[in-house]
Order: structure tokens, then sequence, then C-alpha cells
């Protein structure tokens, strides 16, 4: 349940085509506190497979991914 | 030197035509990568760097790129913006030849290369090459008609190729139900009218309208000109048909390849349908002469290309290269060598099937998602 993770910052990026997301989501885990939480929202079919792909390259975790319909919402925890 | 892009049929000629050199840099992530990308006889160097490790570690990966800094760079990602990207740190950091796929890797998946396969006797035969996909459609264009075999999605591209030969696409031919692309056939005939002929024993359940066709059937233009004949060939599916043209040129669906043939085992019904295909090269396909071209619905390899990089190859050639396959005299013994080669198919294809019978509609870019990646429809892997 999302209400259960506490996000320290909510970042949407609906409309943004890569490498945008990645980009974006790559500053935005950079201006919280390592073991907090960011949550991101995507449209971009391919962010699936380059947020993970992102979070192995850059140390970070995925600690949930919620899909509805064309919308993907990650939550990362910084770890590096 | 700024960036430059260049389209998927520039990278069709490069890495098919005359020998280029350079180098291409893919930029999708690793498991992108794995699953689907560019082939072609002459693509001598390709490396796989993900964008998001230039966005992480630009320098590092930039030292990544072993590439002297003249020499040329062609970047592939999955839609165009990543490309560009990296093109874009490439230049700042010294290299002179960088260019980027417009559109992306879809865009080599969805591309179909023309190529004449006879004129001379009055009519034009092409095979269109989707090198995405490893598989082939057929044009055959008679005074102002058009028939189509096998279309791929990319319709836009077969409605200009008519335009540009001053004739109308006037039926489509299916060989099977498709399994592993989604079938143009009903969006022509949506735009232009043109009937989808197709055979039964597939199409069954199909919500939409077709010519049901029967064994031998021949089919004809207005205005005479070569006749197409349909032979039920049933194997890869119970409805597969070859069609032959001018008693010369087969198109073969997923019946005969140049090298192997089509797998019986994507129904679930590995047993059954051998068993039919079986029977079908003996009769059916043994029956046929060896000066016969064969056109296939796909290759495995580029190394099947004939040297004017033309997937067509007689029956006689294909027999002598396939004699473990074609030598088998006995229907167990036929029936083993299927289930010892049956592989995994991709999950997409029980959907992809859904959508060439009309019994599931989604929309452009799930298609799209579904259609992109190489084909799993050969019964051996040759090579592999």
């Amino acid at each position: 349940m999302s209400d259960e993770i506490s996000v320290a910052k909510v970042m949407d990026l609906k409309g943004l085509a890569c490498p945008m997301p990645v980009v974006k989501v790559s500053k935005g885990i950079k201006e919280v506190q390592v073991g907090e939480v960011i949550q991101a929202v995507t449209s971009d079919p391919g962010a699936l497979s380059d947020f993970p792909a992102w979070a192995r390259t850059s140390g970070n975790e995925i600690i949930k991914t919620e899909t509805e319909g064309k919308e993907t919402t990650f939550y990362i925890k910084r770890l590096a | 030197m700024e960036l430059q892009s260049y389209r998927a049929e520039d990278l069709f000629e490069w890495v098919t035509g005359e020998r280029q050199d350079f180098t291409l840099l893919d930029v999708r992530n690793n498991e992108e990568f794995g699953r689907f990308k560019v082939e072609g006889p002459h693509l001598s160097k390709m490396i796989n760097i993900p964008y998001m490790e230039f966005i992480e570690k630009e320098d590092e990966s930039v030292a990544r790129v072993q590439v002297a800094k003249e020499e040329s760079i062609r970047i592939v990602c999955a839609k165009e913006g990543s490309a560009k990207y990296v093109g874009e740190i490439l230049v700042k950091n010294g290299w002179q030849d960088v260019r980027y796929l417009t559109e992306g890797i879809k865009s080599w998946g969805n591309m179909l290369a023309p190529k004449l396969v006879a004129s001379g006797s009055g009519y034009e035969l092409y095979q269109y090459i989707r090198p995405g996909k490893a598989s082939c459609s057929y044009g055959l264009i008679y005074e102002d008609q058009m028939a189509v075999f096998d279309p791929s999605r990319n319709t836009r591209f077969y409605q200009n190729f008519a335009n540009e030969h001053g004739a109308r696409i006037i039926k489509t031919f299916e060989t099977h139900l498709q399994a592993d692309y989604i079938s143009g056939s009903r969006q022509i005939f949506f735009d232009s009218g043109a009937r989808i002929v197709a055979h039964k024993n597939d199409f069954k359940d199909a919500t939409f309208e077709y010519k049901s066709l029967k064994d031998q059937e021949v089919f004809k233009f207005s205005k005479g000109g070569p006749e197409i004949q349909a032979i039920h060939t049933p194997g890869h599916t119970p409805g597969s048909t070859c069609y032959l043209i001018d008693d010369r040129y087969l198109v073969a669906g997923d019946t005969v390849f140049i090298l192997s043939i089509g797998r019986p085992d994507l129904g679930g019904m590995a047993e059954d349908w051998s068993k039919l295909l079986f029977h079908t090269l003996k009769t059916k396909i043994a029956g046929l002469d060896d000066d016969l071209l064969i056109m296939p619905g796909h290759y495995i390899e580029w190394s099947e290309a004939n040297p004017q990089q033309l997937f067509v190859d007689t029956l006689g050639s294909i027999r002598n290269k396939n004699a473990d396959i074609y030598g088998i005299a006995e229907e167990g013994e036929f029936v083993r060598f299927i289930k010892d080669n049956m592989r995994k198919q991709p999950d997409e294809y029980a959907q992809i099937r859904k959508v060439n019978a009309g019994l599931l509609e989604v929309d452009d870019e799930d298609q799209e998602i579904m259609d992109l990646g190489k084909n799993e429809c050969a019964a051996s892997m040759h090579g592999k």
C-alpha cells in the first residue's frame, strides 16, 4: 500500500519521453537524504525496464512499482 | 561536426549494402538489447552502453566507447531521445561523425526493404524484407493491380508502394494466422477494400470478413496475367497455405524456409500438427518441382540470403541444405525431431494471434510493443 511508504519527494514525470524521466529522477534522488524514498509517476512505457536498469546503475533501490493503465509509479529509496 | 540523424532505411543500406565502416552504439538497457538488436550481414561492430550509464557516470561511459574520434558512430535507442542525448555527449567529447536513429529502434522494427524478385513476364514480383522481424512479405503487380502476401502492420508502406507503381491493392493473401507479428491485412481492407484471402482452419473464429480459400483454388487479376494458386499445406498451423505464382514462384509462408521448416508446436498441439506437417512435406511439397523458387515467410540468419541479399532459393537447393529434415522417412521420427527442437515461444504470441483474428482490440502503442522483436518460427535453430 502506498500510504505505508513514507515519501520524501513526489515527482510527476508523466508526458515525458526518454531520456527525460531518467535524467530527472537521477537529479531528484540526490535531493533527498540517503534512506528516504521518492515517488515518481511516469507514463513512458520505456520506464518499466529503464527505471530498474537505472536503479542498478545508480545503486538505488526500487522498493515498489505500481502500474495503473498507462501510468507507472515507482517508489525509489536512495541508497547511494 | 554537429550531431546528425539517420533513418532506418539508411541503416538498412549500411548493414546490407557496400561495406561501411562504422560502430553501432545501442544505448537501450541491457535487457532490451538482449531481447532484440539490429542485425545485418555487414554489421561488424556493435556495442551496448545504456543511456542511463551516460546519465549516472558520464566520463566512465564515454571512456567505454572505444572508437577513434575520427571514426563513425551510429546510435540506436528505443525512441530517439536517448540516442540524441548520448550523441550530444559524444560530439562534446570530440567525436566527429555521430548520428542518432530517427524514431528509434521501432522504426527499424517496422521498416520494409523492397527487393525485386522477378520482372519481365509482364508482372513484377517483390520481396519486402523486414529486417527487424527477420520476416518477408511479398507483392505481385500486374497492370494496375497489386496482390500482397502476408502484409505486416506498416500498411502505409504497401499503399505507397502500390501508388508509386500506378497500382492499387486488390487482395491480400494470408499464408496462415500469424503468431509472431500483427498482420496488416485488416487495415488494408479498411483503407482500400482489398479482400482478405485465407484458410478457414486458421480463421474460422475471425471476427472480420474474409474469402475462405479452397485447396488448389486459382486467383486471377482482372486483366489476366500471372495466376495465383492456393496450396493448402497444413502443419505450421492447420490452415497454412502456400501460394504458387505463375507456376514458378512459391510464397511459402512458414511451411518451407531456406534453412529449417516452420515449427508445428506453436499451437500447443505439437504431436498432431507435426503429423500434419509430415504429411504435407511428403505429399504436397514432395510433389513440387526442384526449380521452383521458394519465397519464405521468415529467415533465421542473414547467411541465408543470396548474393543479391534476397531471401529466395530453389526448392532443389533447399532440399539439399535441409537433407536432415527432408530425409526423415518415418512419421514417428519426424515427431521426435520436432519435439527435440522445441523451445519456448514468446509470451506475446497468444495475444498476437487474437489480434490477427480480430478477437482482441489493442491501441496502436500496445500493438507497436507486441509487434517488436525477431520471430521464433523455425523448427530448428541452425548454427545456434
